[in-house]
């Protein structure tokens, strides 16, 4: 203003106004560009920064090594195996057509797809994972400019087809898939480690600018409750009995009853667990992703079936809980019992005649049962469902677990419970069954079926003990001696005496179910036994799925358990009982006398 | 800013006249003292910050080149230096004096302009033969093109206002440019552009009647389309700038955010650049905004558009103040060129307009830019000088 007064202006009132139209102009655009700036450097200037740094920096990771899994003796079910990562640097290609010439020869690769991955603008794309060694020098060696040969790992398991459904696999970035590689995966996978160098444009180290290196960290171990002895001795059965009943599946668990720790689970046919997407049989054709979930699928735990005849040990149970069974109280079979309109058949025709109790678990008499579920009436027999866990699913630490289909409450009706009463007409999984089996013979307590039994760090020392739901009391100890003793006479002078073992106290159960839909002739035959009867150690569920010929589990599923603990009861040094005198037969040599 | 204005006070009171004498046209001004100390600060601010920056930004590639780190940093700071010996000495020519070669001078930017064209001189730098090279020296007569635009655009403005009303008139009187124009868009459609806005915002400023200077205007937009539809790389820029583009587009543009994305507030610290390190070409010239960006942050930027924004204000005050029409429109076309190429850059490197060529005056890399810049501000220096006061009734001693 001061200075205006006193100086002379030649440009007009109107010259000046267009030139300030032109300076306002101006001072927006550069209004316009700070606003923009502070965008771009303040609002999102951490993720320009990240790409930058993407850009700018090589990071060479340093693969952690993914934790061993073991059995519960110190076995290694579960391994890594060095294997290489092949990737390519953009800027760092020289020669573009050769680089993708020779990997795709090596690799075995598409040469349009390596073209893909290496004009691709990443500064860093990765052509192959998990290559084997052998080839992965052979590229090292050819030197070729802006290929990086990366060490990695990859899951190897030693035993190829052992505990397969158990124990599962990994995918190319040794993330857990299936089994226990997905259930404690967060345990397994380590933590990767990095050396990070900026670089500039073409890729060379800048000197003052340090390696930023990041240790990786090793996956914590897992130890199993898998026994590898059990675990292989029982799949070898489980095969045998597929053989020779020509059946389609064969289950067999082994767990503890006491405390849910699983010995073993096989379920044939198994699958290489190194080779996990070729078909475990042959099959002309596209292997589709149907056909290898379905052979990846672990039975006793992601189906459900009808249990038969070995649910009639929880129908026994919740009679003897609700007080309405003795084991002396007398029924009259006559074959067949009429439960409103229908006539509901034993599996002996003619029938059992009179009978006591006991005598009718002996002979797995169905009008027994249904009578006895009778007694129990739906309101305690579904309360007892949901005590014994049959409700809910057991909590094993496996993915992809199945729940029972049961008939809603108020839908069931004097046949439902007739039926229930004898195990059809609902579905539990085989995992379900066991687990409530080990409560009834285990004194009355819930436990949950489990493959964990620690974790321990890269130097094996034990970092957690895995700890599994446990629920005391469920049914009282009475009732669960009195179901021990019913299940040995069942063993002993019943269905169940094939699973006999000489100098042994066997108890258990057999069962048969026709599968969905009746009269088609398909079966499922299974026993549950467990040993000793005092005090079980060993509890083992048979099922045999859709054999051919003889399809009674007395007949074909009793004698593979019987033949199981011959082998497995010596091995976890569970005593033998000395025989009593008077079955003893004693040899008196000739020459005494 | 006070001890100037007690210096013109000074001054005003020696020798101030409000009468309009008969026109100075020697050579040199005869005029000494006052000149706007303001301009000459934040023209030498900029300009030292510059070879700073330059020398962060291209020691990289100088190495790399087999230079020496401070190579192109020497370099900015030889012709720097000759530059404002330069604008001093221009500041000491009376602007007038231009009035009598403005004609001769577009012609001789015509001539030289032709001369690159044919590339007789040799050499091609970024795929255009815009430069003339002598010996080892290379130059581009569009950075004179501009100042003798300014100078001549003035001067037809003053010389008979009421023809450029017209629109004959006006198409008379800037033929020439549009000849030298024409020219320059040929290889170089940014500075052709710079030139046709420098021209036009002196009429505009300058006329009263508006309507030849909108026809104008518009016959240009057309020509302007055309131009860039028929050059290969230019249209591909346009696209590039729509996420269309091919890849070496985009790239150069993409890499510019992220230089400018990983600045932050403070920036990683003078000299911390990791773009600079070949990730981002022309970092040390046209994208060297960027780089300043990344090094001194939000903060740095923001300081250079104010030290732009500041200079801009200083010449308008000037130029309001000039001591007469022709000064005052001349400095309107020197305006006009450092504020555009000032913004342009500054939105090319931001990503707000496609991606042109155009240096950040006089702190991108760039000799001919720099070497004429700064004698472009001499002008503006003199015409600060001749600045006229008006008497001070009230002061003592005052004469009549």
């Amino acid at each position: 203003m001061y200075i205006k007064d006193n100086v002379l202006d030649f440009l007009t009132i109107r010259q000046k106004n267009r030139l300030k139209i032109y300076i306002l102009c101006f001072t927006l655009v550069l209004i316009i560009a700070t606003g923009r700036l502070w965008l771009v450097m303040v609002k999102n200037g951490d993720e320009y920064t990240d790409n930058a740094t993407e850009v700018q920096e090589r990071e060479r990771s340093i693969k952690a090594p993914r934790g061993n899994i073991y059995d519960r003796n110190g076995n290694v079910i579960a391994a890594n195996k060095a294997v290489c990562q092949i990737s390519v640097i953009r800027r760092q290609i020289k020669d573009e057509e050769t680089v993708i010439k020779k990997l795709s020869e090596l690799l075995q690769i598409d040469e349009s797809i390596v073209r893909k991955k290496v004009s691709k603008k990443s500064s860093r794309e990765i052509i192959k994972a998990n290559v084997e060694k052998e080839t992965a020098d052979e590229i090292r060696n050819l030197g070729l400019d802006g290929v990086v040969v990366d060490e990695d790992f990859s899951r190897y398991y030693p035993y190829d087809t052992m505990a397969s459904k158990v124990i599962g696999f990994t995918g190319g970035d040794n993330q857990g898939i299936l089994g226990l590689e997905v259930s404690y995966n967060d345990y397994l996978t380590g933590k990767n480690g990095s050396i990070n160098t900026t670089t500039d444009a073409s890729g060379m180290k800048i000197e003052k600018n340090l390696e930023r290196r990041v240790e990786p960290e090793a996956g914590n171990n897992l130890y199993t409750t898998l026994d590898i002895n059990i675990q292989q001795y029982i799949e070898q059965k489980a095969l045998e009995v597929k053989e020779l009943r020509n059946a389609n599946r064969v289950c067999i668990i082994v767990m503890n009853p006491q405390n849910g720790e699983i010995y073993g689970l096989a379920d044939v046919p198994e699958y290489n667990l190194n080779e996990p997407f070729v078909l475990n049989y042959d099959h002309a054709g596209d292997t589709t992703m149907d056909m290898l979930n379905e052979m990846w699928r672990c039975f006793c735990i992601s189906d459900s079936y009808e249990p038969g005849s070995t649910f009639k040990i929880v129908t026994a149970t919740t009679a003897f809980e609700n007080g309405v069974l003795n084991e002396t109280d007398n029924f009259f079979c006559p074959g067949y019992k009429i439960v409103e309109d229908r006539k509901i058949r034993c599996h002996k025709v003619v029938g059992h005649g009179s009978e006591t109790f006991r005598e009718g678990i002996m002979n797995s008499c169905n009008p027994v049962f249904m009578e006895v579920g009778a007694r129990i009436g739906v309101d305690n027999f579904y309360e007892e469902f949901d005590k014994l866990g049959l409700f809910s699913k057991t909590g094993i630490d496996m993915p992809g677990e199945a729940t029972s289909i049961f008939h809603k409450k108020e839908n069931v009706g004097n046949v439902e419970l007739a039926t229930m009463s004898f195990g059809q007409s609902f579905q539990i999984t085989p995992i379900q069954m066991i687990r409530t089996v080990s409560c009834v013979v285990n004194g009355g307590k819930l436990v949950t079926p489990h493959f964990g039994l620690y974790v321990s760090d890269s130097n094996n020392n034990i970092i957690e003990r895995l700890e599994f739901e446990e629920e005391e009391n469920v049914i009282s100890s009475e009732t669960s001696q009195r179901m021990r003793n019913l299940l040995r006479d069942v063993v002993a002078e019943g269905t169940g005496h094939n699973a006999y073992v000489e100098g042994y106290d066997i108890g258990g159960k057999t069962a048969t179910s026709e599968k969905l839909p009746r009269r088609s002739g398909k079966y499922i035959a299974s026993f549950i036994g467990f040993a000793p009867v005092d005090e079980p150690q060993v509890l083992t569920l048979i099922l045999i799925d859709e054999p051919q010929g003889v399809y009674y589990g007395g007949t074909i599923a009793a004698p593979a358990v019987g033949d199981i603990y011959k082998n497995i009861l010596p091995y976890l040094n569970i005593e033998r009982e000395e025989v009593s005198d008077e079955e003893e037969i004693i040899y008196i040599p000739d020459t005494v006398f | 800013m006070d001890r100037s204005m007690e210096n013109m006070e000074n001054h005003m009171e020696r020798k101030a006249t409000r009468r309009p004498q008969k026109e100075d046209r020697s050579f040199f001004t005869k005029k000494r003292g006052y000149m706007d100390y303001q301009i000459l600060f934040l023209v030498i601010t900029a300009f030292g910050f510059g070879i700073m920056m330059v020398y962060s930004a291209s020691s990289y590639k100088a190495v790399s080149m087999g230079y020496a780190n401070y190579y192109f940093a020497l370099r900015q700071a030889e012709i720097g230096l000759a530059g404002l010996a330069g604008m001093l000495f221009v500041s000491k020519i009376n602007y007038r004096w231009y009035k009598n070669i403005s004609r001769i001078l577009i012609f001789i930017c015509i001539v030289l302009q032709l001369i690159a064209l044919s590339g007789v001189t040799g050499g091609e730098s970024h795929g255009a033969s815009r430069w003339i090279y002598i010996g080892s020296i290379g130059f581009q007569p569009g950075e004179i093109a501009k100042i003798a635009i300014a100078i001549y655009t003035a001067h037809i403005c003053v010389s008979d206002p009421k023809n450029v009303e017209s629109l004959v008139g006006l198409a008379k009187s800037v033929w020439p440019m549009v000849i030298l124009m024409g020219l320059i868009a040929v290889e170089n459609l940014s500075t052709a552009v710079i030139c046709f806005v420098i021209m036009v915002v002196t009429i505009f400023v300058a006329c009263r009647d508006l309507k030849p200077l909108a026809i104008m205007f518009m016959i240009a937009g057309v020509v302007g389309v055309i131009l860039i539809l028929t050059k290969g790389y230019r249209g591909a820029r346009i696209l590039s700038f729509f996420g269309k583009g091919t890849e070496a587009g985009d790239y150069q543009n993409e890499q510019a955010l992220l230089t400018i994305g990983s600045g932050g507030l403070f920036g990683k610290g003078l000299g911390q650049s990791i773009q600079k390190l070949g990730f981002l070409p022309e970092s040390h010239n046209d994208f060297i905004f960027a780089i300043i960006c990344e090094e001194l942050g939000l903060f740095g930027a923001i300081c250079v558009i104010a030290l732009f924004a500041t200079l801009v204000y200083r010449m308008v005050y000037v130029a309001f103040h000039a001591p007469d029409s022709f000064s005052g429109l001349l400095l309107t076309g020197i305006i006009v060129h450092i504020s555009l190429q000032a913004i342009i850059n500054i939105c090319v490197v931001t990503g707000l307009v496609p991606n042109t060529g155009v240096p950040l005056p006089f702190i991108s890399y760039g000799g001919t830019s720099l070497l004429f810049l700064l004698c472009e501000m001499g002008i503006v220096l003199n015409i600060s000088r001749q600045i006229k006061f008006k008497v001070k009734k009230t002061a003592p001693g005052a004469k009549g």
